[in-house]
């Protein structure tokens, strides 16, 4: 038997992982087109991030459904605590610094909606600084992320050798019912 | 190896030039170092190393903070010993050492906008040197951005200058918390650069 050595191995490991195909193609256009018809708004204070951003979009059937599959794969009760929208152009990007700290060790889900597959185009979750899980982008995937105090987020920057891509993301998070 | 050229000679006029500079004290000096000196410069980093370095604000490849040649240790001191001394005078603050790194944006490398302000490191002026490139770079141009705040919140932060990277030029430009800048991504070629910080 070996002896736990971190805090986070006393209370054991955490998920972090990816689900593919969760979402279909013709599904993740759907709901890309409502997001589009509900309206983003340009965030761009460019020392914390450039992207454009939904908050608490109206997608209760979808939501239904990410939650029963986070629960799942978790093994605990979830309900919605936080839900938003991102979009990221060419040149876009989310720093580790623009992201809150949780304390409380809340799920975060990221619903890939992109149109197509964006390379170089991730979602990191770093300790102290440090990558130790990506969300590549694949569309109609699902990144499920127990979070933890240590943990921060960043959405790299969107190449402008990419012309013309879009990545669209459906970031919830997920507190205990 | 470096030697001010008469840019250099009228002291008051770019402190003026360096106060009234928008969005934060900065200049451009163009044909820098002696054109004479370039080829020994080129040859002095050919023998550095340079390794990737990857961050959630920057991408490229450069040499390692303290330099692994004599060569460019060499350059370093003669770089900081011959600019101190005047940028003092023009910035208005003591200057006396500077670090000096060599950095290799290649295709898809960039640095997002961030200030350099650290508190506890002491960064007083930065700098960069840009190197003729055998492959001259698309992209990879210094943005120097006017930050706006209401009370102790940040509000906006707009393109206010854009500075390519031509060889033979030094760029330098005050540091604070309001020197928000980035290099945007290189697209295509090879930007070559030495850059670093005054410290007092």
């Amino acid at each position: 038997m070996t002896t736990p050595t971190t805090i986070e191995q006393l209370f054991g490991a955490r998920t972090a992982v990816v689900v593919p195909d969760v979402v279909a193609p013709a599904l993740a256009a759907e709901i890309r087109e409502r997001l589009e018809r509900a309206g983003y708004t340009r965030y761009a204070l460019l020392d914390r991030g450039s992207y454009d951003v939904l908050v608490e979009p109206e997608e209760p059937a979808l939501f239904a459904t990410l939650i029963e599959l986070a629960a799942r794969t978790t093994g605990r009760s979830l309900a919605i605590a936080e839900a938003r929208a991102l979009r990221l152009s060419p040149g876009d990007y989310l720093l580790a610094h623009h992201d809150r700290i949780h304390g409380d060790h809340p799920v975060e889900l990221v619903l890939d909606l992109s149109p197509a597959a964006v390379p170089g185009a991730e979602v990191h979750y770093r300790r102290r600084g440090q990558v130790y899980f990506r969300v590549p982008c694949a569309p109609g995937s699902l990144g499920i992320v127990e979070r933890g105090p240590t943990v921060a987020c960043n959405h790299t920057y969107v190449s402008k050798r990419n012309p013309g891509a879009i990545v669209v993301r459906l970031v919830l998070l997920l507190r205990d019912a | 190896m470096w030697r001010l050229g008469p840019a250099w000679s009228d002291e008051d006029r770019l402190a003026r030039t360096w106060r009234a500079a928008l969005p934060f004290p900065h200049l451009v000096f163009d044909d820098f170092a002696p054109a004479a000196a370039l080829p020994e410069l080129l040859a002095i980093l050919e023998e550095e190393l340079v390794e990737r370095y990857e961050g959630d604000i920057f991408a490229f490849d450069a040499s390692a903070p303290e330099p692994a040649t004599a060569e460019l240790r060499a350059l370093r001191e003669s770089f900081a010993a011959v600019l101190a001394p005047p940028l003092s005078r023009i910035a208005g603050r003591r200057l006396r050492r500077a670090d000096m790194r060599a950095y290799a944006y290649r295709p898809g490398h960039y640095l997002l906008p961030h200030s350099d302000h650290q508190q506890d490191l002491g960064r007083a002026v930065a700098y960069a040197y840009y190197l003729p490139s055998p492959d001259p770079p698309s992209g990879g141009e210094l943005e120097l951005f006017a930050c706006r705040s209401e009370g102790d919140e940040l509000v906006s932060t707009d393109s206010a200058r854009m500075i390519e990277p031509a060889p033979n030029r030094l760029v330098v430009f005050e540091v604070s918390t309001r020197s928000l800048h980035q290099v945007r991504e290189v697209l295509d070629g090879l930007r070559i650069s030495l850059a670093g910080w005054f410290y007092p």
